[in-house]
């Protein structure tokens, strides 16, 4: 599976069957609570049923996967980092050593080769902050490789259009 | 005024680790504090109160490699806020790792935070096996290094700290899975339902 998940409305249209397109921002998706429930109570599925449910396995199943995400503060902006919170069900409590550092076990997540499209009028700081962020979710999240892509939001389209044609 | 206003930025505010790490720090802070858990209706209230504290310390958890939704939603608002008297801003950071410079990349989404929005940042304490370090006979390490750092905020010094259980990863790998293992427990979870690689 291939997944463009974006945090603002994209107009691109995929061709093939196994591609997909998720803009975050028409889902309804809340706060993780922190209950560790997708770890300790039913393992692997969230508590709360809202739309996250929908998106985490998707996350896990990609092989090639294109986040699209404003940045704030050196981070993910909100609606994107809602998400990527959302998707520890795809992870075990357990602790594991990867890459000489200690990290959650992963589920059946594929290896994936990531590219970021991180978006907005950014400081060379705050790029600096992201790309470590990307660099540690490298770890957590299963990339076997990944690019960040700094844009401006006038960029966006023609990027994420040529990141597609490049699968 | 000398106040210092904590606020609990952790998702699970009520029942957070955070919570009990800024209750320890209240205990060791010899000024005058007031306390607060984020959510999604109290932003306004907590700006309100931000107004006349000489300090602010942020309490929360690394999630997902960076600082909370809870904790960015809720900065988003401080920076439309008129704040004449700017405190300075302390953080106490904690993360379920053994690491405690896992939590780096946090703590500098923090300081640039206060670097957009002209916030001193100041005295820093980044805890390492954050989430099962009070439940072993070795509490006595975070507890002191957190009297450590509410001196820092009283003395108005700064200094970055940082702590964690003096364990190798190994054994931290172990402890943690016995750690885990007996919290599935208490819902009626096996080890192995706890381990399954199945998603949703």
């Amino acid at each position: 599976m291939k997944l463009l998940l974006s945090d603002t409305p994209l107009t691109i249209h995929l061709k093939k069957e196994n591609e997909i397109y998720i803009d975050l921002s028409q889902l309804k998706i809340s706060n993780c609570i922190g209950c560790f429930g997708c770890w300790t109570k039913t393992p692997g599925k969230c508590v709360i049923r809202d739309d996250a449910v929908k998106v985490y396995p998707m996350i896990a199943n990609s092989e090639k996967i294109i986040y699209v995400s404003h940045v704030k503060y050196g981070s993910y902006d909100t609606i994107m980092k809602t998400m990527l919170e959302r998707a520890i069900p795809i992870q075990q409590a357990f602790i594991r050593i990867h890459n000489n550092e200690t990290h959650h076990v992963q589920r059946e997540v594929k290896n994936k080769d990531a590219v970021i499209i991180a978006y907005g009028e950014l400081s060379q700081e705050e790029k600096d902050i992201f790309t470590r962020l990307i660099s540690r979710n490298a770890n957590n999240m299963s990339f076997s490789s990944y690019r960040i892509l700094f844009v401006t939001k006038e960029e966006l389209t023609s990027t994420v259009e040529q990141e597609v044609a490049l699968w | 005024m000398v106040k210092t206003i904590i606020i609990n930025g952790s998702p699970r505010a009520p029942k957070s680790n955070s919570k009990q790490y800024a209750e320890i720090f209240r205990k060791y802070y010899t000024g005058e504090t007031i306390s607060f858990m984020i959510n999604n209706r109290n932003h306004s209230e907590i700006c309100d109160h931000i107004e006349g504290c000489s300090d602010i310390v942020f309490v929360f958890p690394l999630y997902a490699d960076g600082i909370p939704s809870t904790l960015l939603n809720f900065l988003k608002t401080l920076e439309t806020y008129q704040i004449n008297q700017k405190p300075r801003v302390h953080i106490l950071i904690n993360c379920g790792f053994i690491e405690p410079e896992q939590n780096n990349v946090a703590l500098d989404m923090m300081r640039l935070f206060c670097r957009q929005n002209r916030y001193e940042f100041s005295s820093t304490l980044a805890i390492g096996a954050g989430e099962a370090f009070l439940t072993t006979p070795l509490s006595f390490l975070v507890k002191g290094k957190i009297k450590k750092f509410a001196k820092l905020v009283a003395s108005k010094k700064t200094e970055h700290l940082s702590v964690t259980l003096p364990l190798s990863k190994k054994s931290f790998v172990k402890a943690s899975t016995k750690y885990w293992i007996a919290y599935g427990e208490r819902f009626g979870c096996s080890k192995e339902q706890m381990a399954s690689m199945k998603i949703e």
